[in-house]
């Protein structure tokens, strides 16, 4: 199977390297303790099982027996402890340390067996132990993670092993014999590394690749209007993990007044965001939770366009056009902001939207888009904005302390916009320590209608992952579980006569 | 001079707001700022600019262009061995001859077009050569490269799969004979490097033709027809000579293109070369790879004006009897 991506990894240890792309590849490869199933809970995938002990602070793992790496050597418990002491290493340059940095304690009693330690309970800790890939001591013992040929050549004991790495050309993946989940279907998977996007689908249409991700264009207008492409290509949709919402700052005036911000949700009309910019292929949404999982609360609404509300609620703010220019006015000074975001062009044409539906409620909206890097040390690290159109791509985990909480507030930390609510702050406490997942659920309810309710940000949508795979790739769900398309992607296959013949011959 | 330029370039990247660790998993809620300071005290981003560029010179002293920030500590410029005989390529050194083997194709091609192309135009000047052939050039000189490269794309690739759409090689290229390896090389060089040369071909042409149009009205061609040599002898030995001279330096410019690539057409093309690897850098604040790109271009450069100016000498004794008298 033949997929395209835009973006090059630096390297295949995620740890070090953090981005999606090498996610992408890396995971194919390399196993972590635990995985999602498709339904989004978490399963065995090098643990065969885990226990946590009774005051919550202690979990262990017993790993599968007869675990082995690609290369023959066994796969134990002292390659778990490596994997660890090298992300919390002091030298070692890891984005994702922290959450591995809270462990106190770790025992190796037996190969078999792996336990970690909190100070405290520490919910996220099982999420987390689903992200860490293990990776094999006997080849990197004594080895400088940031510069070693293993980020090149790495061997891992998943479906699959590297092959061939073609710089800036492609990568090729071929099966693992060795996996320790059995073997995958698909002989070889072979990513390209084909920048533009067109360019892509060009490949994707002349049947040079068998599956791309989609925008909204390609995948509701574009390809069911060409019947050659219909005849070959199956389309997926699932909802991704993350959101786009406009965000406040919190400490600017008047943004402060819960009532304002009220009236400028009422005011925005989020399905007229998500037919026009994600041509329909979006959901409104009421909580920062993919809809449709434990932690998403089903009571909640979102909220409705009402604009003769929010002019009444702005009206008890205290804004009036007093001087009848169309303009709100508050103690003589119009109500008049700048919505920045970074040079994204669904995020730019929502602004848009959104500066249209204020304007007719009377406040006056300018648009800046900004390029990432300055966006982010000018802009946000500094505060220096009212409001921000942006996203959250969030893990599966329903702790967003670094999100929302009050002591998150630093410079460079992620809660910009200057959030702080005691109920909010105290319910993030509790969810953080509570590992039963029913209690949890309850507290991340209660959370989410809170925010709901006090209303920091604007949810405007939630957009929908559009993939293209080629009909000759079978044995696809669909409809899409929540894990997403490719959770198993080792049970698909491509029968025989439907293959690739330069592939066959070898 | 180029401690010169190497100074500007230093200060103008780092007045771009932003780092590395903007960046890298910047956005993602588990990557927490501790993690993000290290990383700046590491690469020493925490120091004052003056400082870094100290560091830098020093290291750039001993032509250590050290290694890149985002790319898993790639080497910026040229392989590195470690001590198990692992060889790691530079950056710099995998994409310098792939941008340099496209552009000087597409130099050959443009050259080749532009020099018989303009001397028609000369000598049927106000014909109807002369003005189709103007025509044709600015009709390509107006087409955006990346929409040309496109329609191409989906004429050559997808309607007819004469030609593959993009990348370097194909995905079998390895099982191939040298035949097979050679064939597929050229059938993947055809667009990338066509396109760009004949959208580059007006500006040569013109060059050529109103050089020859100034050379033809010159004394010594009337000298020339007046010895009765015939036309053909007039125009190749005596005119074209001359007005080629200028030329030198049109190509002795185009260096820097040469070296740095074209982001665009690398992007589409899925071309692993010079102006998406520097387009990335710079992005991504990726610092030494920026300052090994533009240090090793503007060395370059200076280099080939340096050859430029020398052949000029060599061609035209006007300017060799000139250097010798001054």
């Amino acid at each position: 199977m033949i997929g395209a991506m835009t973006a090059e990894p630096s390297g295949l240890i995620y740890m070090v390297a953090g981005e999606s792309a090498s996610a992408a590849i890396a995971s194919n490869i390399f196993n972590a303790l635990l995985k999602y199933n498709a339904t989004l809970d978490l399963e065995g995938d090098l643990a065969e099982s885990w226990v946590i002990s009774p005051d919550q602070k202690t979990i262990t793992f017993k790993l599968k027996p007869n675990l082995s790496w690609a290369d023959g050597q066994p796969l134990t418990s002292a390659d778990v402890l490596f994997t660890w002491k090298l992300v919390t290493d002091e030298n070692t340059r890891s984005p994702y340390a922290s959450d591995y940095q809270l462990v106190k304690k770790v025992d190796t009693p037996d190969p078999l067996t792996f336990s970690v330690t909190y100070d405290q309970a520490y919910a996220p800790a099982l999420d987390s132990w689903s992200g860490l890939q293990i990776l094999p001591e006997h080849l990197l013992k004594g080895q400088d993670v940031h510069t070693t040929t293993f980020a090149r050549k790495p061997v891992g004991s998943n479906f699959y092993q590297l092959d061939v790495w073609k710089n800036g050309e492609n990568i090729q993946l071929s099966r693992n014999p060795k996996s320790v989940l059995g073997p995958a279907q698909i002989d070889k998977l072979i990513t390209r590394i084909i920048p533009d996007n067109s360019a892509q689908f060009l490949e994707l249409m002349a049947d040079n690749i068998d599956n791309m991700g989609l925008d909204p264009i390609k995948y509701s207008r574009i390809i069911p209007s060409r019947p050659d492409l219909k005849q070959k290509l199956n389309l997926y949709k699932e909802l991704g993990n993350s959101y786009t919402y406009m965000g406040f700052n919190l400490k600017h005036k008047p943004f402060d007044d819960q009532r304002v911000r009220k009236a400028i949700n009422y005011a925005i009309d989020k399905q007229e965001i998500i037919d026009g910019v994600y041509l329909g292929l979006g959901i409104n949404i009421a909580s920062p939770y993919k809809p449709g999982t434990r932690w998403s609360n089903p009571d909640l609404n979102p909220y409705p366009y009402d604009p003769s509300k929010a002019k009444a609620l702005l009206k008890e703010a205290g804004f009036m056009d007093t001087d009848g220019d169309g303009i709100l006015e508050r103690d003589g000074k119009p109500f008049a902001f700048e919505i920045i975001t970074n040079q994204n062009k669904e995020r730019e044409k929502s602004a848009v939207l959104i500066q249209r539906r204020l304007k007719e409620v009377g406040i006056d909206v300018n648009i800046r888009a900004i390029e990432w890097a300055s966006f982010i040390s000018r802009f946000i690290k500094t505060g220096d904005f009212d409001v921000v159109v942006l996203g959250w791509g969030l893990g599966l985990d329903p702790d967003q302390f670094n999100i929302w909480h009050s002591s998150q507030q630093a410079p460079g930390q992620f809660n910009f916009i200057g959030y702080n609510n005691t109920t909010i702050d105290k319910l993030l406490e509790q969810g953080r320590t509570e590992l039963d997942p029913d209690k949890r659920m309850k507290i991340y309810h209660e959370f989410s209608k809170v925010l709901l309710e006090d209303c920091p940000i604007v949810y405007l949508s939630a957009g929908y992952g559009l993939t293209a795979i080629h009909k000759r790739v079978q044995g696809i769900a669909n409809p899409v579980p929540p894990a997403g398309v490719g959770y198993d992607s080792h049970k698909w296959y491509i029968p025989e006569p439907l293959r690739r013949n330069e592939f066959s011959a070898q | 001079m180029l401690i010169g330029i190497s100074l500007i370039s230093f200060f103008i990247m780092h007045l771009a707001p932003g780092d590395i660790t903007n960046n890298e998993a910047s956005f993602n809620p588990k990557a927490s700022e501790e993690s993000r300071q290290k990383l700046r005290e590491l690469y020493h981003l925490d120091k004052p600019v003056i400082v870094q560029y100290g560091l830098w010179l020093k290291r750039m002293v001993q032509l250590d262009f050290g290694n890149s920030f985002a790319s898993h500590q790639k080497p910026v410029f040229w392989q590195t061995k470690d001590k198990d005989g692992n060889v790691t390529k530079g950056m710099i050194q995998e994409a310098l001859p792939i941008t340099l083997m496209i552009n000087i194709l597409g130099l050959i091609i443009t050259l080749a077009l532009a020099i018989p192309l303009g001397v028609i135009a000369a000598r049927h000047y106000q014909s109807w050569k002369d003005r189709s052939i103007t025509l044709f050039n600015f009709v390509g000189f107006s087409i955006p490269g990346f929409w040309l490269s496109l329609l191409l794309m989906y004429w050559l690739g997808v309607m007819n799969n004469w030609l593959p759409i993009s990348g370097l090689h194909s995905l079998n290229y390895d099982t191939l004979d040298t035949w097979g390896k050679i064939k597929d090389s050229l059938s993947h060089l055809i667009m990338p490097v066509i396109i760009p040369s004949v959208t580059g071909l007006a500006g040569i042409t013109l060059f050529v033709k109103n050089g020859m149009l100034d050379v033809l009205n010159q004394d010594y061609i009337t000298t020339a027809r007046a010895k009765g040599l015939n036309e053909h002898q007039v125009v190749y030995t005596h005119a074209l000579r001359n007005a080629l001279l200028p030329l030198i330096t049109i190509i002795g410019l185009s260096i820097p293109g040469l070296i740095g690539g074209s982001v665009i057409a690398e992007t589409i093309f899925a071309i692993p070369g010079m102006g998406k690897l520097f387009y990335d850098a710079v992005l991504m604040r990726d610092f030494p790879v920026v300052m090994g790109i533009l240090t090793i271009g503007s060395a370059l450069t200076l280099m080939g004006n340096l050859i430029a100016d020398v052949s000029y000498a060599w061609a035209d004794p006007r300017v060799r009897r000139g250097v010798v008298r001054g």
